[in-house]
């Protein structure tokens, strides 16, 4: 008897406690914020790297610019070449065996290894890259690609 | 009658026209008093070569005509006045079998302004071979030989096509067909006796590019400093077979050797005049090493120098007035120069801490290389005693001694350690075009033939 007695506060408390009203939440539920802004931060994150595309440089005018750009190197890939297997150095014809020595040829009273390659928009990467094996193999470090903006003939 | 008038007078206006002219008129186009022979290359670029195989008109000479390609091409190169396309690149150029069949077209685009064709037939332990050259702009042959001889060293006619062309197209002396001399124990055998633990020594002779290797000395002992006589038909060489350093010549063509000093006295490091007649070498025959010149047969014996500290490895100018030797009056080895009747003693080198083996150029340079101690090693260095300037030609790539030149004066040969023992390499005066001459064993001391 005492034993029960003695337990029988206890039980009260218990159900005392259970039938309590939950307390109201005073804290703001940041858990739905956090979800949009983490959603917002990965799509700044992807989409900034395409910003910088859109950037715009306005060219410093110089007199020796004209002077540069014709001591440029300029390697044709037209879109016969799938068929002859011939690129164009500086408006000469050369087959693809010779590339790499005519290149070389070229390079060696040249300080800057660079080459500025003009492909047809419809030469694959296949064709891109066997000029490319043959101008590291002649010695180029560089090699430009020339494109044009939309619009521009 | 009309017409008939109008003729006559077409027929008087013709000839009074041809008479008016005749003394007027323009002389004809003058033929060039000699032959443009010489291809140039694009305006600052040197021209460029191509050296395909040779054809072999007879079944048994596919490995002469290749060699004699290879090494022509080789040789072409050595002395970087032109621009040889790589022998790699030719896979896809058509074949010629005989002179007109030369694909220009294919040897223009190819980038070449010159293109070598050649024959090679082997009769009877003889080869006869045709070259020519061609101009590839115009299609012209430009130089056009035949040579025939015996079948054993194919090599050297390549060297002697080699020679022709640079003499012919670049007015320079090739040195296709000079040989070096050099110390090496590359045979591994023992000296027996006194010394202990060491290697035999010998002389060697080989091309310049270390082909076709002769043994000159056979004696197992030190055979040292080998140095070509001028006619390049001698080697005169430092040698340890009595027991003690003596000088020898060795004449390579009649196997005959002359020992021109007296015996019992020491001697070493030859070098003979430009003339050939007379040897300057170091001799301890008097207590202290000094230099001494002699006649080629030992007569005239005469000092030149004398000075308590030694003095040694002398060199002649290349008009045989003056010398240039290593001596350490100053405390370190340091380089003067003496006149041949033992007046007018000037110290050279002065900035160097020390400086060992002057060689003196041939003309039209007028320099001496020495080897200085830099760092660990010593390094090939070249006075220039027209501005006194000094440039160095090697850059602490192991240690680089005994330069000599070859001579055109416009390649060094020296000894180095760049590659682990100690071997003989060219280089060009500049610096640059670095060759390895041997492989074998360890070599020392190089000597140039003219």
């Amino acid at each position: 008897m005492p034993k029960v007695m003695a337990s029988a506060p206890n039980a009260g408390g218990r159900h005392q406690r259970g039938r309590r009203i939950a307390p109201t939440l005073s804290e703001i539920n940041v858990v739905p914020l956090v979800d949009v802004m983490l959603v917002l931060l990965i799509i700044f994150m992807v989409a900034a790297p395409m910003l910088q595309r859109g950037v715009e440089v306005n060219l410093p005018v110089a007199s020796r610019s004209q002077e540069i750009a014709s001591d440029r190197l300029f390697v044709d890939l037209p879109v016969s070449y799938r068929e002859d297997r011939r690129v164009f150095v500086d408006k000469e014809a050369i087959r693809l065996d010779f590339l790499a020595e005519r290149v070389r040829q070229i390079m060696t009273t040249r300080s800057d290894k660079l080459v500025y390659l003009r492909g047809d928009g419809e030469v694959n990467l296949q064709e891109l890259m066997e000029v490319f094996d043959r101008l590291k193999e002649g010695g180029v470090q560089n090699v430009g690609i020339i494109s044009k903006l939309p619009g521009e003939r | 009658m009309r017409s008939f008038a109008a003729v006559i007078a077409l027929v008087l206006v013709a000839g009074l026209q041809a008479a008016s002219q005749d003394p007027a008129a323009p002389p004809p186009p003058q033929q060039p008093s000699e032959v443009a022979v010489v291809i140039s290359g694009d305006p600052g670029t040197p021209p460029r070569y191509a050296v395909p195989d040779f054809v072999s008109l007879t079944p048994d000479a596919g490995d002469a005509a290749r060699t004699v390609a290879q090494v022509l091409w080789d040789d072409l190169a050595f002395e970087r006045e032109l621009y040889l396309i790589p022998r790699d690149t030719y896979a896809t150029v058509p074949v010629a079998r005989s002179p007109d069949q030369v694909p220009f077209t294919a040897w223009r685009e190819l980038g070449a302004d010159a293109v070598v064709f050649g024959t090679v037939a082997r009769n009877a332990g003889t080869l006869r071979i045709q070259v020519r050259l061609f101009n590839v702009r115009t299609r012209e042959s430009v130089f056009s030989k035949e040579y025939t001889g015996a079948d054993t060293n194919p090599r050297l006619y390549a060297h002697t096509i080699s020679d022709e062309v640079h003499q012919q197209q670049r007015a320079l002396r090739g040195v296709a067909r000079t040989k070096l001399a050099y110390s090496s124990d590359r045979n591994r055998e023992r000296i027996v006796g006194s010394v202990e633990n060491r290697d035999v020594k010998e002389i060697y002779m080989s091309d310049y590019d270390g082909a076709n290797v002769r043994r000159i000395t056979t004696s197992r002992q030190l055979n040292l400093t080998p140095v070509w006589a001028p006619d390049a038909r001698a080697i005169a060489y430092t040698s340890y077979r009595r027991g003690y350093p003596d000088l020898f010549i060795a004449l390579i063509y009649q196997g005959v050797q002359q020992e021109p000093t007296t015996a019992g006295t020491q001697n070493w490091l030859p070098m003979f005049s430009p003339d050939g007649t007379r040897i300057v070498f170091t001799s301890s025959r008097e207590g202290n090493p000094e230099l001494y010149i002699m006649n080629r047969d030992g007569s005239g014996l005469r000092r030149l120098t004398n000075h308590p500290a030694i003095d040694t490895t002398p060199t002649w100018s290349p008009t045989g007035t003056q010398i240039a030797f290593t001596s350490d009056r100053a405390g370190q080895p340091q380089i003067y120069i003496i006149g041949a009747d033992g007046l007018n003693l000037r110290r050279l080198t002065t900035a160097e801490s020390y400086a060992d083996r002057p060689t003196w150029s041939p003309a039209p340079f007028n320099e001496i290389a020495f080897a200085a101690r830099t760092g660990p090693g010593y390094d090939v260095k070249i006075y220039d005693l027209a501005t006194g300037m000094t440039r160095q030609i090697t850059f602490g790539e192991g240690s680089n001694e005994s330069p000599a030149y070859s001579p055109n004066g416009r390649h060094l040969a020296f000894a180095s350690t760049r590659t682990g023992r100690t071997q003989i390499f060219t280089i060009g005066r500049d610096g640059r075009g670095l060759r390895q001459v041997t492989r074998d064993g360890n070599n020392y001391t190089p000597a140039w033939s003219n």
